[in-house]
């Protein structure tokens, strides 16, 4: 009986740790190295384009780090974090990884790994229909000790956009998406508005709208437009809505 | 107060004593003068104290100390002899112990020399008490120090070498003992090299600089061997490594240096170390690469309060640390005073 390969991915930004992954791989077969990431960013795009089975993930890297490239992949993988931190540990887990490897490592614990990774694809082979688990928002509610977002992290295919939150305009609800503008451009992002207005800094980020979550250092002002219907006006002129509650929460700040 | 008033009583007894001999006077009569005289002047004496505080003898010049002693004794003692007369006319006037009572010539000298002297004792005494209640407070203020500098030891010394370098050298000598068993072994002797150099340190007050740079250069000599190409190294002592250092003063930042520094940027960099003396001023600069858009709040700045608490409790406000963001460029600046072997 042939199975096919488990196809993995290696990210760590140490030439030396991704050689020990790849050194305890090779003692197993029907496992393929398809990729080795020395960044967050080569690690999104890769994933994107290459669809691994598993990825072994470092938690401390430049630009993105390991959870930050967990919420730009979404479930379409599965993780195996390495790091020489223990205090990601709980964190980890509550991103469901498959497991929690702390440098340095045995083989044997390597291998249980591996096991464990192997019974979770046979597990969602064996259950098809499963329902697809919302890691982003995982990662969302594993945030909160470290403060609100002071970046936006987006994909774009194999890309990845990094938009810190000073720089944001304001962001809008589209129908199963929502864009986030900044300098000029627009990010499009799978995420629910209400998640997006939990994650972003209260003190500046306001729901003026149900589809909008405005910067409130980009205000003009705000002008009647009709019996209770308010309208923001940006500084680049552009005109937003303002429900009645949304104003409510923008005088409140002001 | 009961031993003060004690000593005035015999202050007293020993006026009566002069009055007998100097005065002419019956027992009876001298002691009727002389103690009510005496508890006055105890209080009348008291104003030295005032006069020792506002006179100290650390910033006050002597000959104004010298004068304001005698002109305090000189007034002071002019009333006290002002006193003596209106207390003696009123005892003659009134009768009581006719005929028992000193003579005036008598009085005034007896009085006025001893009103004198004793005025400048009160002085002297308040001298000695302030001198040595000020000895103490230096005393306790040292103490304070002392203990303010051990902790701040203890801290950085808990502190000084993060766990997670040592995890993350084990995890390389482990990568490199199948692919490269001879640069395994290197890395062994270079960890083994900084922990040793580390542990030696122990006790040791401080070291010179040149040593504790030794120190940083092991410590990145481990860690290229994990960063390879991202990680270079440039220490430049262009003077003053004689001068002595806390031990491993600079290590918090080093490790800062990679942690928050060459780990966020993907083409990483080169720490730079540079240290030099100027006349009675050691400067020490840490230069690394760093992301600005990193994510904050991944350092907790721990290392470098402790850096700072360390150099308070050594220099007090004479050794400062400033640590600035440029252009990507994370620069932390040290100034103290020159110290070395020789004191």
């Amino acid at each position: 009986m042939t199975q096919d390969p488990l196809r993995t991915v290696i990210v760590d930004d140490e030439p030396l740790s991704r050689a020990v992954v790849r050194e305890y791989l090779a003692r197993h077969a029907g496992v393929e190295v398809v990729a080795e990431c020395g960044n967050g960013f080569d690690a999104v795009k890769a994933v994107a384009e290459l669809a691994p089975d598993l990825m072994f993930l470092d938690v401390q890297m430049p630009k993105l780090n390991g959870f930050e490239v967990l919420e730009l992949l979404g479930r379409d993988v599965l993780v195996v974090f390495i790091t020489a931190y223990d205090q990601y540990a709980l964190r980890a887990f509550e991103v469901h990884a498959v497991d929690y490897l702390l440098k340095p490592f045995s083989a044997e614990r390597f291998d249980e790994a591996l096991d464990r990774a192997r019974e979770r694809l046979r597990a969602r082979a064996g259950s098809d229909g499963d329902a697809p688990l919302d890691v982003a928002g995982l990662v969302a509610t594993a945030r909160p000790k470290t403060g609100p977002l002071e970046r936006v992290l987006i994909r774009d295919g194999p890309q990845v956009h990094v938009v810190p939150a000073e720089r944001i305009d304001y962001v809008e609800a589209q129908d199963d998406y929502v864009c986030f503008k900044a300098d000029g451009r627009q990010y499009l992002k799978d995420q629910t508005m209400t998640a997006v207005e939990a994650s972003m800094d209260p003190a500046r980020f306001v729901r003026i709208h149900r589809s909008y979550l405005l910067n409130i250092d980009r205000i003009a002002r705000v002008e009647l437009y009709a019996k209770d219907s308010r309208v923001a006006i940006l500084r680049d002129g552009t005109k937003l809505p303002v429900s009645r509650a949304g104003y409510a929460r923008l005088s409140k700040l002001l | 107060m009961a031993p003060y008033l004690g000593a005035w009583a015999l202050v007293g007894g020993l006026l009566a004593a002069l009055l007998v001999g100097r005065a002419a006077s019956t027992w009876m009569g001298a002691a009727a003068v002389s103690l009510p005289l005496a508890g006055t002047y105890a209080f009348v004496c008291l104003s030295a104290w005032h006069v020792a505080r506002s006179l100290p003898l650390r910033t006050a010049t002597r000959p104004r100390i010298v004068a304001t002693a005698l002109t305090a004794s000189f007034v002071s003692s002019a009333g006290w002899l002002a006193l003596a007369r209106m207390w003696v006319q009123a005892l003659r006037t009134r009768g009581w112990l006719a005929g028992g009572l000193p003579d005036r010539g008598g009085l005034d000298a007896v009085v006025f020399s001893l009103g004198v002297l004793l005025y400048l004792l009160s002085l002297a005494v308040s001298y000695l008490l302030i001198t040595f209640e000020e000895s103490r407070d230096a005393d306790q203020r040292v103490l304070r120090g002392q203990v303010l500098a051990r902790e701040a030891e203890l801290r950085s010394l808990r502190a000084q070498i993060d766990p997670h370098f040592l995890f993350n050298s084990l995890h390389s000598i482990s990568a490199l003992t199948t692919a490269d068993p001879a640069g395994a072994r290197r890395m062994c002797l270079l960890l083994a090299e900084f922990l040793r150099a580390s542990l030696a340190l122990e006790g040791q007050g401080r070291i010179p600089l040149a040593r504790e740079l030794t120190l940083a250069e092991h410590f990145l000599a481990v860690e290229r061997v994990r960063f390879g190409d991202r990680l270079r190294c440039e220490i430049q002592l262009e003077s003053g490594g004689e001068c002595l250092v806390p031990p491993l003063l600079l290590q918090p930042i080093v490790e800062n240096a990679i942690t928050h520094g060459i780990t966020h940027v993907l083409e990483g960099g080169a720490v730079r170390i540079r240290a030099s003396r100027t006349g009675r001023r050691l400067s020490i600069a840490v230069e690394n690469p760093c992301d600005p858009d990193r994510p904050r709040g991944t350092g907790t700045g721990v290392g470098l309060a402790n850096v700072r608490a360390r150099l308070h409790a050594l220099h007090g406000r004479e050794a400062s640390l400033h640590a600035t963001e440029h252009g990507g460029v994370w620069r932390v600046a040290i100034s103290l005073p020159v110290a070395t072997e020789e004191g």
